[in-house]
């Protein structure tokens, strides 16, 4: 089981979790959902598209201006108590690294806290622990929450992947000893965070060594660098090799996508669920008629 | 008691869809095959046919016995008509099929096997059964362009 704040899931189940940026200047939207009521209406399709969570962040992860931790509780909490109050049924993660501004979401009806910066706060796994939010505890390598991989090396045995392991596994530890939920630990190796490109794209090969942990996994792929690197091919222009990384992480197992195109993805990953044999298909009599 | 179901591979558990594309042809099946009784002998000849007898008889808690056995409570036959009524029936559309399936549904005597053949029936059980007007029918349709019957005689 799988459980998600107010919400459980079978083990058997993979599950969307669709980005909706409450930013002026991400890097997949550009500041789309800027605006409170256009984020709201993203929550609208994203739900309408059969999401079962939606991941809000105040601060796009990329370098840029320093959004203190009242802005960013600013631009997260009213809206985590709006996107609650309509959508009883959903997940609502918040993308955050602050304690402080992950203790706002949860007290307005935040899920999950998914900390993309690997623990960067030591605090964050005790407010999970407080409000019995699930916990995202992410691989970066030890870097700066906001800052880009520069000349990072995993020299050690097992390269990349063994450091993602080590690390999100502690991190899962950790937050399982702050009282964490076992069952609300989530594990993510976190493509193009302190990875570069033949990084990520290894750590995509071997995900299964992720799945093996015993915790779920979650894979965030979509539109990133290491897709438009390895194809020459511009943000809007990632889908099919976002796709494409999105089958070799379904087929290892990953149990949770955080994506900005939904539909797309859920196709994706049912079809690859289908062949791993975890889903029947959805209506086949060819040839049994 | 005998009953008589179509061999059809989508009602194996093996096969199953999200969404039953035979949800009402397997509630017939699964209706007839537990008024059988605890034993039941199985009378099957096309491919696939045995073991979807077998999942049938297994899912209604009866168990299938052989044909040298004793005390036997049912018989289940497995057949099923011709598999060329339409365009998109897996041997494409026959004319002669309607008909086929007319004579059927009329009397199981005297089958014209090579015609069935010809037809992709599955009659090769069919031929000492009463008439379907002495059964109590409880699916008689041809949804992929293959004819079904599920029936019961007392």
């Amino acid at each position: 089981m799988l459980r998600l704040g107010r919400h459980a899931f079978g083990d058997d189940e993979a599950l969307m979790m669709a980005i909706v940026n409450r930013t002026p200047d991400s890097f997949f939207d550009k500041g789309a959902t800027w605006a409170e009521d256009a984020a709201f209406d993203r929550v609208a399709e994203v739900v309408a598209q059969g999401a079962e969570i939606v991941d809000i962040g105040g601060i796009k992860a990329a370098p840029g201006v320093e959004i203190s931790a009242v802005e960013e509780k600013a631009r997260v909490v009213d809206f985590v108590a709006r996107v609650r109050a309509t959508y009883p049924d959903l997940v609502i993660s918040v993308d955050t690294w602050r304690a402080e501004v992950g203790a706002a979401v949860c007290a307005a009806g935040a899920d999950v806290l998914n900390d993309a910066w690997g623990g960067a706060d030591p605090e964050l796994v005790d407010v999970a622990a407080e409000y019995d939010a699930a916990i995202i505890c992410t691989h970066t390598g030890g870097v700066t929450p906001r800052t880009r991989p520069y000349r990072i090396e995993y020299d050690g045995p097992g390269g990349v992947v063994a450091a993602a392991i080590a690390d999100t596994v502690a991190y899962a530890e950790r937050a399982l000893a702050a009282g964490v939920a076992r069952e609300s630990i989530v594990i993510d190796p976190a493509h193009d965070f302190g990875k570069n490109t033949f990084h990520s794209l290894e750590v995509t090969h071997r995900l299964g060594e992720m799945v093996a942990t015993g915790w779920p996994v979650l894979v965030s792929l979509s539109n990133k660098d290491f897709v438009g690197e390895t194809l020459g091919l511009d943000v809007g222009e990632r889908l099919l090799g976002t796709l494409a990384a999105t089958s070799v992480c379904a087929l290892a197992g990953a149990r949770i996508y955080r994506v900005h195109q939904v539909v797309e993805t859920r196709q994706t990953v049912d079809m690859v669920w289908s062949i791993a044999g975890r889903r029947p298909p959805l209506r086949a009599i060819r040839g049994l008629q | 008691m005998i009953a008589l179901v179509p061999g059809v591979p989508a009602l194996l558990p093996s096969y199953a869809s999200l969404d039953d594309p035979v949800a009402e042809l397997r509630a017939a099946c699964l209706e007839v095959v537990a008024g059988l009784g605890p034993r039941v002998r199985v009378r099957a000849s096309g491919p696939s046919a045995a073991r979807v007898a077998a999942a049938l008889v297994e899912a209604v808690g009866a168990a299938v016995v052989d044909d040298a056995g004793t005390g036997e409570t049912g018989v289940l036959v497995v057949g099923n008509g011709s598999a060329k009524r339409t365009e998109k029936a897996p041997g494409h559309f026959d004319p002669r099929a309607e008909e086929f399936d007319a004579a059927l549904r009329r009397t199981f005597a005297g089958i014209d096997a090579d015609l069935a053949a010809e037809l992709w029936a599955d009659t090769g059980c069919l031929g000492g059964l009463p008439p379907l007007a002495e059964a109590t029918v409880l699916y008689d349709d041809a949804p992929f362009g293959v004819q079904y019957w599920v029936a019961l005689w007392a």
